[in-house]
């Protein structure tokens, strides 16, 4: 029993490995031309990321340490286990644990470098994770307590999708959400835009290679979130991953659309907005579940 | 059996008599040959304790003795003598007054109501004793060989002429390891009682070690703190005495269980006693304070002693918890705001050791709180907080201490560099820093649990605050661990003068640390489910074991990338930081500034005074945790029935 | 295939001029003209350009900045002398602080004069300079083999 548990999680994260970075570029792709048309430009072709970073792979290797092409492998490495974890159905509390771990790793990267701002950027980084962990953590608990169990499996015995009993902490996901996706106005330690008062935050000294993986990461990361918010849709009948998959492109199309319309904000707002969504939409729904 | 019964009274008997040797070895070499030869010994036997009785349940002595009565009393009036003349040397009232009273108080009790109890089977084990022996007899241990190193450069350290306390402390050491294998072997409530109040004392003299102001106020304040908890258990002993008839701690439990009514004040106090001895909000003044003493006190009393003879306690009665309302609130509240509170004060510290000293505070307080939940699930939980506690956060305290002595400082903004100056000092800090907030490691696994725990037992709050709690807890090592992870050009090692004693206790905790991690499933089915077992008849594990095998594989890969990664030739082109012009220096971050001088770029971390500061902070969480408290034994008065 | 020509990330460094170049290239960058179309995006980092556009000529403050920027910029990578004054000093060629076009300092690969250099000629000049850069990665990688 042990040894297949195991083993499922190591072939899914072996099939996430390879199936995450194609759709997570398609995904990246795709965010950058509805952008572009959002601001009246044509935009660039959809394989613009994937061009992006097999040039990266082409330069120089270059860099400040040697550790820190270690410390982004690491990173890199958690956050397809994580993916891995989630998508073969296993423990949502140990993927969110994973992929924190992964984070932990990438903010080290950046620390590591000594340059004054990547070390802001990953302070500020460090910063971001403690204004969404309350919430992330909130899901999974709510997420238990409608289906009884930590196993992300578990969501497919469900009678309805969970989004019809844990609505307040979807909306609480989906605030904090933008914060994960590196979007704008929460994109204080890594704008994905060129528009960045402190040159490239946590990837400023990443370059080459390093950043190329810094870039799949964020594509299997995305492909993870994504799976966060499909989670809240699906329940017992195979129509459900149908309307999880249009949850999920109805979501990416909101977080782009907030990315293109508001202005990054201080780090004050929003750690307070992202403490407040998580204490008001978890906190409550989560005692209305236990209570009644 | 026999055997066992020899090594458990020589564990506690052994050091008593290490400790009074020492008194009289004024040299250094021969303490260094005692001390690690004792150490050996006392590790060696307790780890033979843990492994003759793998899996066992409770194992029972009978063995009773009125010698040993009348030493604990004896020794109580020793201790009350101690702090009594203490107190008039220092013109404390409070102290002497709190001493007086408790020696009355214990005396009284020995001779007027305590006469006829009769406790048949004196001292016992369990797992959990056994888990609690292996802390102390290795962890404890590996701290006093720490110390030999530590203490000779914390001598040199100090000015010309002062006076040389070294035996007693060492002596001092020993004695409390020596209690603490009491309190946990002692099945008879005033024997126990004893082990509690010397540890007290000890670390009152341990604290005021240097004998400054500083040290003699904070020692004070740490000893009329513990004094009021004794008060607690010396309360407990007379509802004990009086209302349940009987002394022995495990027949009390099992009376606890099936009839809390009767024990609802017993257990109130008790726990009071286990909150402050455990340093829980509103005494947490006490614990902090502590951090004026030589650095592998603090790691003593924060890893294998003293704070966990609290929650121990509080783990114990964590099945009567289960059925007592008022107190199981009053624990469970208490715990739980002071973990979320000291999480936060944590971020607003920028002295290492008050960092350490916050976060002992906070995740006592998560132990304190799944004991107050009282579940199986939560007492596993409980468990694993108070073994990986011990061990990570023992290193740390150790890797701070020889951090200080070579940098100078025990800032966390003055280790910048510190990857490169202790290139192996710096690994080991990391790997503590990394065992306490983050997955794979064994604490993260054990918060896990206890999360798990909290939603079985459908406590909303407890649920909120552990969310918000493990969010900061994530900031302030995080940013700890970003100053470490630094690295630039190649300063100055001023690694080589590291003692060799110190070496071998770091080397030996961060063993422990990763070997605990990885085969926490195997320390769970062999230590922790017995208890368990033994205490509720079912097994209380929420994590089911695949997932803690994988969290296992983690670990061992976070520890290869960490120890062996880390540390290989840079592939390709080695270039400089970019400071946005013309760079000087890279190494030091000096550029070409506007006026073609040079500027130096300086980082310094966040600590979010404004949100987190300990000004706005500490008094919540003093006066909520004193009102919880009040309340509760206004209602465990009126709920327990007086029986005379 | 080299995809360095497919994904020309770009840096920009105003020297010393009227500053009419340097508002002709952010123009060339903005929706306008759409440089992402060809993958052209604005990166603030050495570290992550590939191609180094400069506007305005070289002089003692400067020549350290443009000779530090073009170090930090990592192989292959490509120089691009936006306007007259980064082609030759332009009109201030003979101040007494200039030292002269950007090829003073670092070697050039597209020179794109004008007076200010237009959005046109500009996106000209980096499609030249994309040819460059697919030279170099070639060049790279042949050496990678025979190394």
């Amino acid at each position: 029993m042990i040894e297949m548990t195991l083993l499922t999680t190591l072939i899914g994260t072996l099939l996430f490995a390879l199936v995450a970075p194609v759709v997570g570029c398609l995904l990246a792709g795709l965010d950058r031309i509805i952008s572009a048309r959002m601001q009246g430009r044509v935009g660039p072709p959809l394989l613009q990321p994937y061009y992006d970073v097999r040039k990266l792979f082409e330069k120089e290797r270059a860099s400040v340490n040697a550790v820190e092409r270690v410390y982004v492998g690491a990173a890199l490495l958690f956050a397809v286990l994580a993916g891995g974890i989630f998508f073969s159905g296993g423990n949502l509390l140990l993927c969110v644990f994973v992929i924190t771990l992964s984070s932990l790793f990438f903010i080290m990267a950046a620390y590591s470098t000594r340059s004054p701002y990547a070390e802001v950027g990953a302070a500020r980084e460090t910063l971001q994770v403690m204004s969404y962990e309350p919430m992330v953590l909130l899901m999974a608990v709510a997420f238990f307590q409608v289906t009884g169990s930590f196993d992300v499996a578990a969501a497919f015995g469900l009678t309805h999708p969970a989004v019809c009993t844990i609505g307040l902490v979807f909306l609480g996901v989906l605030f904090i959400l933008t914060i994960k996706l590196r979007k704008s106005p929460f994109d204080l330690a890594l704008s994905h835009h060129a528009h960045q008062e402190i040159v490239r935050g946590v990837t400023t000294e990443m370059s080459g290679p390093t950043l190329g993986m810094v870039e799949i990461m964020h594509w299997c990361e995305n492909v993870l979130f994504m799976g966060w918010i499909g989670l809240f849709f699906v329940w017992g009948g195979p129509l459900s991953l149908i309307a999880a998959l249009i949850a999920v492109v109805v979501v990416y199309f909101l977080e782009i659309w907030i990315d293109n319309n508001f202005a990054r904000v201080k780090w004050q707002f929003m750690f307070k907005s992202a403490w407040l969504v998580a204490l008001v939409a978890g906190g409550v729904n989560i005692a209305v579940l236990a209570f009644l | 059996m026999e055997l066992s019964l020899g090594l458990l009274g020589f564990l506690i008997v052994f050091p008593l008599i290490v400790a009074a040797v020492l008194l009289f070895v004024r040299h250094e070499g021969p303490r260094r040959v005692i001390v690690c030869a004792a150490a050996a010994v006392i590790a060696a036997a307790s780890v033979a304790l843990v492994v003759m009785n793998l899996g066992a349940a409770t194992v029972l002595f009978s063995f009773e003795s009125e010698v040993v009565d009348f030493v604990c009393t004896g020794i109580s009036a020793l201790i009350a003598a101690v702090i009594i003349a203490f107190g008039v040397r220092y013109k404390n009232v409070l102290a002497i007054a709190l001493a007086a009273v408790q020696i009355v108080g214990t005396l009284v009790l020995e001779f007027v109501f305590a006469h006829e109890i009769e406790v048949p089977y004196g001292l016992y084990f369990d797992s959990l004793s056994l888990l609690m022996a292996f802390i102390i007899g290795v962890i404890g241990s590996g701290i006093c060989v720490y110390a030999l190193g530590y203490m000779e450069d914390f001598q040199a350290h100090q000015p010309e002429g002062a006076a040389d306390r070294r035996p007693l402390f060492f002596a001092l050491m020993f004695v409390f390891l020596a209690a603490m294998f009491a309190i946990v072997f002692s099945n008879n409530m005033e024997w126990m009682f004893t082990g509690w109040e010397v540890t007290t004392v000890c670390s009152f003299l341990l604290i005021g070690y240097t004998r400054t102001e500083e040290a003699i106020n904070n020692a004070f304040r740490q000893i009329v703190m513990n004094l009021a908890g004794g008060l607690g258990f010396l309360a407990a002993l007379y509802s004990c005495a009086i209302t349940v008839g009987t002394f022995s701690f495990l027949d009390f439990l099992v009376i606890g269980v099936n009839e809390p009514a009767i024990v609802t004040f017993a257990v109130t106090a008790l726990a009071f006693a286990g909150i402050t001895k455990a340093a829980q909000m509103p005494f947490q003044t006490w614990l902090l304070g502590a951090m004026v003493a030589p650095t592998p006190t603090s790691a003593l009393l924060h890893s294998s002693t003293m704070v966990k003879a609290g929650v121990f306690m509080l783990v114990k009665l964590a099945p009567v918890l289960a059925v007592a309302p008022a107190p199981s609130i009053m624990v469970m509240l208490v715990g739980a705001i002071t973990f979320v509170l000291c999480s936060f004060m944590a971020i607003s510290q920028s002295n290492a050791k008050r960092v350490l000293a916050y976060s002992t505070i906070a995740n006592l307080g998560l132990i304190t709180a799944c004991a107050g939940v009282g579940t199986p699930e939560a007492v596993w939980a409980a468990t694993f907080l108070i073994l990986f506690h011990a061990i990570a956060k023992s290193l740390l305290f150790l890797c701070v201490g020889t951090a200080e002595h070579h940098i100078g400082s025990r800032d966390i903004e003055d280790m910048d560099l510190l990857f490169d100056r202790m290139p192996r000092l710096a690994r080991f800090m990391m790997l503590g820093i990394m065992a306490m907030f983050i997955a794979p490691f064994g604490m993260l696994m054990a918060k896990w649990a206890t999360l798990v725990s909290f939603v079985d037992a459908q406590q909303v709050a407890l649920i909120v605050i552990l969310a918000f709690g493990s969010a900061a807890t994530f900031m302030f090592w995080a940013k700890w661990l970003g100053k470490l992870a630094g690295i630039a050009g190649s300063p100055e090692n001023v690694e080589v003068t590291v003692k060799p004693t110190e070496w071998t206790a770091l080397l030996l905790m961060a063993c422990l640390l990763v070997l605990g991690c990885v085969f926490l499933p195997l320390i769970s089915a062999a230590v922790v489910e017995p208890y368990i077992f033994g205490v509720y008849g079912t097994v209380g594990q929420d994590i089911s074991a695949d997932n803690l095998w994988l969290a296992s594989l983690c670990t061992i890969i976070v520890v290869v990338v960490l120890f062996a990664g880390v540390g290989a030739k840079p592939k390709g082109r080695t270039v400089d930081v970019y400071l946005a012009g013309v760079s000087r220096d890279a190494d030091t971050r000096s550029f070409q500034n506007a006026l073609s001088g040079t500027a130096e770029a300086t980082t310094r971390n966040w600590y979010m005074e404004s949100v987190f500061g300990e000004a706005r902070i500490a008094p919540v969480g003093v006066v909520f945790n004193s009102l919880i408290m009040v309340a509760a034994f206004v209602v465990a008065f009126v709920v327990t029935p007086l029986v005379f | 295939m080299a995809f360095a020509s497919k994904s020309p990330w770009v840096i920009h460094y105003d020297g010393s001029s009227c500053n009419g170049c340097d508002i002709e290239v952010l123009a060339t960058l903005c929706p306008g003209f759409d440089g992402e179309r060809f993958g052209v995006i604005n990166t603030g980092n050495p570290k992550h350009a590939d191609i180094f556009l400069v506007t305005g000529s070289v002089n003692e403050q400067n020549i350290g900045v443009v000779r530090e920027i073009y170090e930090q910029m990592l192989e292959p990578k490509v120089v691009v002398a936006c306007g007259i004054c980064a082609c030759s000093g332009g009109v201030f060629h003979d101040c007494y602080n200039v030292i002269g076009g950007v090829d003073k300092a670092i070697p050039v690969d597209v020179y794109a004069p004008g007076c200010a250099v237009r959005p046109e000629q500009l996106i000209d000049a980096i499609v030249a300079g994309v040819a460059k850069l697919d030279e170099k990665s070639a060049a790279m990688k042949a050496a990678k083999k025979g190394a």
